[in-house]
């Protein structure tokens, strides 16, 4: 369709409603916020990685402003369980209780009427404690006489899962057989504002008020209501703008639990900003897996089977509401990708070490898991003699097979994976490529193809039965007296631009200018419950809700028009912002409808449906076994062999999110991932030393990357409607961070191959490529 | 601890404010004289979201000491309602998407203005790495270099 067809709705690069208040810096973060009488919090916090904590000498002349543990009576602890068979749940304390489990681990909340002044609090403060021996490696957690991190547990493992298939046969049989070890990094997440809460005690309410930096306000409620012993009703959670999440804001936090409490105790408000020493070395932990990985296939590259045994290091505790078995417990079911395997054997342990506990990262186990199959694809086709292409079009899952359910049950709606991978390959200079090698060039290519599983629902979340299932996603549309249309989601908008793309939803259903739609999020006060923004959901989920909401509204606007016009409900149709007969006669616009209703309703007759312009909608596709968006990346190259430095030239992404909502939107969040994606490649690690102290205390030691190290990229396109959801849209916001760590090192392992030289590792750091080489040469 | 006097001309209007000697800048503009549009994203000067002019150059707030600026001159996102130049990068930032959860948009557009005028003839490579001392986490940073490099193009064309 062209632009002007188009229009605001559906598939329109609209430029974001939001962005007006960012450009004047009028954006309004928690840390922007004030009350009178605030008191400002830092925490002291954990020094080691494991003690068994003897006391706390609270700073001279300032005890009654130091709270440990023992002051926070009724308070509960922290869990998160899993009904996944076998798991093992912490209890996690807001503050440390008996023993210290991780570096940063809270001990003492410290107040004052400035930050600085309460961590001159916590430094006035003694620490006693006796040392442990340290869980630093996921590798030795369960070796026999390995230190226990949570003592009344046999061994240190929050879940280990096993699906046994016989692959005994398939030595015997196959062409050709790789085994790699592969490990990810553990990283942080680093959105640009790290977490803070302000909590108040609203005495005329008598409701808690939080305002706080979450994804998730509705399921913040539900922790703290757990875990302070309050009503839900007594909890009004409130996120303000947020200044980037990426699955690190979907959590209830100790601090949030501390703060809330402490407010509600003083009668004062408390406020609690994570600074970045904080965000790195004692909170922001994610990924870390270690694979081991085994691959069969026949001469003309057909997969025969994997085996695989997978290790995530999920940390001291069990994180609130996704649970720490939130990576390894997916690792079974994404690993077959978006292959027919027909045969598929995996093992995974979530180890449960001496660091901070692992939570959600945008691409959640996909990226660590893309990773070990594709970079394993690659190794098969070299032992084979075959293209990486030619591997990959052997067993990608065909599109007249659409839709698919694989062999652990995953179901993959539309789309042709095939097509993506060739019109990457179509776009890529290959002759080019070749001459430069020739030419002596260290030039690599590298493929990643994945398929990203998003939106799914409650018949994929009941079994596992975490503190959450996603059911109806609703929404609540309104008019006010002048005509604005308000749309409330429980969605949290930190970035997607949902105040953009659920106004164009509406324009799409009811016809109204963008202009005179106005979404709300993000309070729980004020929208209907939703479990947030996660796992890519929001734009099928919402976009669904918000698009059912506006037509029933529709509905109750059109009974209205038509008494307004005297004519039949069924003479009547609602069109371009206004209810219009049939015959081409007469219209009545939603604004006067609404004035009518609010403000002149002697105008109506009696019997007119009693419900007014407040309706709220639910929806959730069907199947909700979630859409599959998927993507081919292709990458080209260079490696400066004296110093190990990769330069990525040309990146090329070919999507398939079904149908784009906001186009410009969606090219954002694929950008974004990628960026993240790279930095998972090449640049972003937390290393730990065998004291199980944290090693990247700022940015300048944690890097990620800035506008140098991004290559030009290119974005291709397909848009095959998934069949299940309103628009025929797909989650694939998480889908840009998946690719790039496969990628890439297939491209440095391509580039490498001359030398005899492989990466296994993330990330590809200059120091890795040159082991590798150095190992080559010593072989 | 003791406080002392510092005047600074901010936005345009005097301020006389008592701070710590180890305040720093930013966290006097956000405190002291409520200008949140200045964010803190590092507090080591490596992520760019504190930047701000001080006397006439970008600076980075987080790690220039509030008593360092007695007599200086300071302009916040929030003082550049009158600047051309600023207002076409607005709008550029809006047109490319240069822009998600905007935290670090204020001290993004505040280095990005420096370029603008400071280097009127900046190829791409330029204008990445000039912003190179800019982090977002968001964007992947297309949406930035472009909406820096229409608008060089565009005064370039004038």
């Amino acid at each position: 369709m062209s632009p002007e067809a188009i229009g605001e709705g559906v598939g329109a690069s609209l430029r974001r409603k939001e962005d007006a208040r960012f450009l004047l810096g009028r954006g309004r973060y928690v840390g922007d916020i004030r009350a009178a009488g605030m008191l400002e919090v830092a925490f002291l916090r954990s020094p080691v990685a494991h003690a068994r904590l003897l006391g706390v000498q609270k700073a001279e002349g300032a005890e009654s402003r130091v709270f440990t543990a023992a002051d926070l009576a009724g308070v509960g602890t922290i869990r998160a369980p899993s009904a996944l068979p076998g798991f093992r749940v912490s209890e996690q304390p807001v503050l440390a209780t008996g023993k210290l489990r991780h570096v940063g681990e809270p001990i003492a909340a410290c107040l004052a009427p400035s930050r600085a002044a309460a961590e001159d609090l916590a430094a006035a403060c003694i620490l006693d404690y006796e040392a442990l021996p340290v869980v630093a490696d996921m590798l030795t957690a369960r070796a026999p006489g390995a230190p226990l991190v949570h003592e009344h547990w046999p061994d240190n493992a929050f879940l280990e899962t096993f699906r046994d298939e016989d692959l005994s046969e398939l030595d015997s049989i196959a062409a050709a057989k790789v085994t790699r070890r592969l490990r990810t990094a553990r990283q942080c997440m680093v959105p640009m504002e790290g977490r803070g809460v302000l909590a108040e005690w609203d005495p005329r309410l008598e409701q808690l008020i939080v305002t706080t930096s979450t994804q998730q306000p509705h399921v913040i409620r539900t922790g703290l209501s757990e875990v302070l012993g309050l009503d839900e009703g007594q909890i009004r959670v409130v996120a303000p703008d947020v200044g980037g999440g990426f699955g690190y804001k979907g959590i209830l936090s100790p601090e949030e639990v501390v703060c809330c409490h402490l407010a509600m105790r003083l009668g004062r408000p408390v406020r609690w900003i994570e600074d970045r020493l904080e965000h790195l070395s004692a909170n922001a932990n994610c990924r870390e897996h270690h694979y081991t990985v085994t691959a069969w296939a026949d001469a003309g590259g057909r997969l025969l089977g994997v085996d695989v045994d997978a290790t995530v290091d999920s940390g001291a505790y069990s994180l609130y509401p996704f649970s720490a078995c939130l990576e390894s417990a997916q690792v079974g079911s994404i690993f077959p990708g978006p292959y027919t395997l027909p045969r598929f054997r995996c093992r995974t342990v979530s180890a449960c070490t001496n660091k901070p506990p692992i939570l959600p990262y945008r691409g959640v186990a996909r990226t660590g898991v893309c990773y070990a199959l594709e970079t394993t694809l690659d190794a098969l086709a070299r032992q084979l003699g075959i293209t990486p292409a030619a591997i990959r079009l052997a067993n990608l899952v065909p599109p007249e097979a659409m839709p698919y359910r694989n062999l652990v049950g995953k179901v993959f709606d539309s789309g042709d994976y095939p097509q993506a991978l060739r019109r990457a390959l179509a776009a890529i200079d290959h002759d080019r490529i070749a001459a430069r090698r020739a030419a002596g060039e260290c030039i690599g290519f590298g493929l990643a193809v994945f398929c990203e599983q998003g939106a799914h629902g409650t018949s994929v979340y009941h079994g596992w039965g975490i503190p959450f299932v996603p059911g109806y996603e609703q929404a609540t549309a309104r008019f006010t007296p002048d005509g604005v249309l308000e749309i409330r989601t429980g969605l949290q908008s930190h970035g997607q631009g949902m105040e953009t793309t659920f106004a164009q939803v509406a324009h799409e259903v009811l016809g109204l200018p963008t202009a005179r739609v106005r979404v709300v999020h993000g309070d729980t006060a004020l929208t209907p419950y939703s479990t947030g923004t996660w796992g890519s959901r929001a734009a099928v989920m919402g976009g669904g809700a918000v698009a059912e909401a506006c037509r029933l509204l529709g509905e109750r606007a059109l009974a209205i028009g038509a008494s307004l016009l005297q004519a039949e409900p069924g003479a009547v149709e609602l069109s371009g912002g206004a209810v219009r007969r049939r015959d081409g006669g007469a219209a009545v616009t939603l604004e006067e409808i609404a004035r009518t209703w609010y403000r002149r309703p002697q105008n109506l007759p009696r019997g007119v449906d009693t419900g007014g312009l407040e309706v709220t909608g639910g929806y959730r596709p069907d199947p909700d076994t979630g859409t599959h968006s998927y993507a081919c990346h292709a990458v080209t190259l260079r490696i400066d062999t004296e110093t190990g430095e990769v330069v990525l030239e040309d990146y090329l992404i070919v999507e398939d999110g079904g149908v784009l909502l906001n186009p410009m939107i969606v090219d954002g969040q694929v950008l974004g991932g990628l960026a993240q994606g790279i930095g998972t490649a090449l640049y972003e690690e937390m290393p730990f030393d065998e004291a199980g102290q944290p090693l990247a205390g700022t940015l300048a030691d944690y890097l990620i990357p800035g506008t140098a190290e991004l290559p030009e990229v290119r974005i291709d396109h397909m848009e095959t409607p998934s069949p299940w959801t309103r628009f025929g849209q797909k989650g694939l916001g998480e889908s840009g961070a998946i690719g790039p760590p496969a990628a890439i090192v297939n491209a440095i392992n391509d580039a490498l191959a001359p030398f005899g030289a492989e990466v296994l590792d993330l990330p590809a750091s200059p120091a890795r490529v040159l082991a590798a080489l150095e190992a080559a040469r010593a072989r | 601890m003791t406080r002392l006097p510092i005047r600074l001309t901010v936005n345009g209007e005097p301020a006389e404010v008592l701070a710590e000697p180890r305040t720093h800048l930013a966290d006097l503009l956000r405190g002291e004289l409520l200008l949140t549009g200045t964010h803190i994203g590092c507090e080591h000067g490596v992520c760019g979201a504190c930047t701000v002019e001080l006397d006439g150059a970008p600076a980075r707030s987080c790690i220039t000491h509030a008593g360092a600026c007695d007599g200086a001159t300071i302009r916040t996102i929030e003082g550049f309602g009158e600047d051309a130049v600023m207002a076409a990068l607005r709008e550029a930032f809006s047109a490319e998407h240069a822009l998600q959860c905007g935290y670090c948009t204020p001290g993004m557009l505040v280095a990005a203005r420096d370029i603008v005028l400071r280097l009127p003839g900046a190829d791409e490579a330029r204008v990445r790495e000039e912003l190179s001392g800019n982090l977002c986490r968001c964007t992947g940073y297309r949406g930035i270099v472009r909406a820096v490099m229409r608008v060089l193009e565009e005064r370039r064309g004038r």
